[in-house]
């Protein structure tokens, strides 16, 4: 922390003119100093804890005293006849969020870019907006019941048009796809289109006024105007969610989960939480999450130098 | 649309129709099913059981509120819920702030260091089961602190509130100083009261997180009293559905019992949502018109 000038004075003076600064700073260093402690005791103790992936623990020993098992949890993860399942559930999950729902809060900035009338505007996002702000419990209680047997308001529906009502959606697997990516989309697609919306905004309105003048259709002005210009706000975003791929969504898929749907919807967040927390093999559980963790760190490093060459936006 | 709409040639007349009607249909997605848990909530147990009840009560009653109230000791969690969402979000917004405002500082020795030190756990962290065994070595799991305390300061967080700081003008700051403010002083008298927005943002994120994290109650408390009410929720859900699947799965032989447990399990989950969804819809409209300008300053990060 030392400035260029400060070199060339003698130890013992640039410890004082240091310890002056940090004395003149007092007050921030008690007003961060519960910040650093904080983190230290709940993010950085843990990282410690990543030692359990290489011991058998044993409750009586602690952490440090149990002994080493080496890279035992990672072979039996990788020979399991589950993992490939776990990793394929998760990729495919995740890589349906990213890539399949990207288009989609694009397409809603752009729709409500298109309208005019203020009140419809504000009162339709305001709706649009709240199921962010709902949990995953209570939307898959909302699931539960719209999509339940006989009662729910979706057989109903397929009753009253003459089919049969009894379709249990929730415990099908051929409907799992469905119900997940519907779900993650009712829930995200208002909260995600603020940020595309910003960026749409934020067009020089110049060019639009050009267009008009060379007899541009409304199509035209969207296709070669406003796409372009928020593409690299698009590209960014996407850039970095890359670095989610392994996790994709604990919340909604533990609890959307049914004995049905297990084979599709085991992922490796709902995997970590049931042989850890529920069964207690607490090394191979956190082996697990460590593999996890480790990738997605690799994917936001790897991802965020794209972003800065491509775009010369970073995170750091 | 007005006047201008007419101007408009066929295909932009369609082109803003269909817009409209799909935003509509959107909006319909959200209130519908929503409705139909309201109606539901209200309608009493029994009556429903004939089904044909879509998006509004056939007869009004406070029937199932009352049972689910002395029932599920549902007041009890309500009243967690509430101590961790006021208490947890008042100090958490408040204790991050001010670590926001020292790392703001550019001058402060070891500065950056700071912010890397907090900003670097945003991307790793050793995972859910050290986080648990930390917990418990600390002696937090099965306390209601274990709501408060682990969620205290959020790197995201302070790096939003610490990108609004730094655009404050520093000539108030400064004008401050020479009138003898210390740092804690500037803080509280000059930089808290200028970023309303963004605390009223981090706030209501804070609050909703409080209030609607289950995960908590589920797997770091064991004690049946310290449930909030989100973790409740969440236990009848799942234990509704197992005791479907078993009871089917006897054969069906007892329908009579299976549809009696439906239909008080139905009914009390739908009070128990309209009670967990109440609270957020009501704050909901008077924090909303922080939102752009909190969500700007988060994306400028971005």
């Amino acid at each position: 922390m030392s400035q260029g000038s400060s070199s060339l004075l003698k130890p013992d003076q640039t410890g004082r003119k240091l310890w002056k600064k940090v004395l003149e700073h007092r007050y921030l260093y008690f007003m961060l100093l519960p910040c650093i402690v904080f983190f230290i005791i709940f993010s950085y103790i843990p990282m410690g804890g990543l030692l359990l992936a290489f011991k058998d623990y044993k409750f009586n020993k602690g952490i440090l005293g149990s002994p080493w098992v080496g890279l035992e949890y990672f072979k039996t993860f990788f020979s399991s006849y589950q993992s490939g399942q776990l990793v394929k559930n998760t990729l495919i999950i995740s890589g349906m969020k990213l890539f399949l729902y990207l288009p989609f809060p694009i397409i809603l900035a752009l729709m409500f870019n298109e309208i005019r009338t203020r009140w419809f505007k504000n009162v339709s996002q305001s709706i649009l907006y709240l199921p962010h702000f709902i949990s995953w419990v209570v939307v898959v209680g909302l699931l539960q019941r719209v999509l339940a047997p006989d009662t729910g308001l979706l057989n109903q529906l397929i009753s009253g048009l003459g089919g049969d009502g009894s379709t249990y959606f929730m415990m099908e697997p051929k409907y799992f796809y469905q119900i997940m990516f519907g779900s993650h989309f009712w829930k995200s697609i208002g909260w995600d289109s603020i940020i595309y919306m910003a960026a749409i905004s934020g067009v020089n309105p110049d060019m639009y006024e050009a267009a008009k003048m060379d007899g541009a259709s409304k199509f035209r002005e969207i296709w070669n105007i406003t796409l372009p210009s928020i593409t690299p706000t698009v590209v960014i975003l996407f850039i970095l969610s890359l670095g989610n791929i392994l996790s994709a969504g604990f919340d909604q898929l533990y609890l959307l989960r049914t004995p049905g749907n297990m084979e599709l919807s085991d992922i490796l967040d709902t995997y970590i939480i049931r042989v850890g927390l529920q069964s207690g093999q607490y090394g191979y559980a956190t082996a697990v999450g460590m593999l996890q963790g480790v990738i997605g760190l690799v994917l936001v490093v790897l991802a965020n130098r794209i972003s800065r060459k491509v775009s010369e936006t970073s995170l750091w | 649309m007005g006047k201008e709409f007419y101007r408009l040639s066929a295909g932009e007349k369609i082109f803003k129709v269909v817009n409209y009607l799909l935003i509509i249909a959107l909006c319909l997605s959200i209130i519908l099913p929503f409705l139909n848990i309201f109606a539901l909530a209200f309608n009493p147990g029994k009556d429903a059981e004939r089904g044909g009840i879509y998006f509004w009560p056939r007869m009004w009653s406070f029937e199932n509120f009352g049972k689910v109230f002395e029932a599920a000791n549902i007041g009890q969690a309500f009243a967690i819920s509430i101590f961790r969402t006021v208490v947890g979000t008042a100090a958490s917004v408040f204790l991050t702030a001010m670590a926001a405002y020292a790392l703001k500082s550019k001058t402060l020795p070891g500065g950056k260091f700071f912010t890397m030190f907090v900003f670097f756990t945003m991307l790793f962290s050793g995972g859910i089961i050290p986080y648990y065994m930390l917990l418990k070595s600390i002696h937090l799991t099965n306390t209601i602190w274990v709501y408060v305390i682990p969620s205290l300061y959020s790197a995201w967080n302070l790096i939003i509130i610490r990108t609004f700081f730094q655009q404050i003008h520093p000539s108030l700051e400064e004008s401050a100083r020479i009138d003898g403010y210390n740092d804690f002083r500037i803080f509280m008298k000059i930089i808290l009261p200028l970023s309303r927005p963004v605390i009223a943002v981090i706030s209501l994120f804070n609050a909703v997180g409080h209030w609607n994290d289950w995960f908590t109650g589920a797997f770091y408390v064991r004690k049946a009293a310290l449930r909030p009410l989100s973790t409740l929720l969440q236990e009848m859900l799942t234990s509704a559905e197992a005791m479907r699947d078993t009871l089917n799965q006897a054969a069906g032989t007892n329908y009579d019992m299976i549809e009696r447990i439906q239909v008080t399990s139905n009914s009390l989950k739908m009070a128990t949502i309209i009670v967990v969804v109440t609270p957020i819809v009501i704050i909901y409209p008077f924090v909303q018109r922080y939102f752009a300008k909190g969500i700007m300053i988060g994306s400028m990060k971005e």
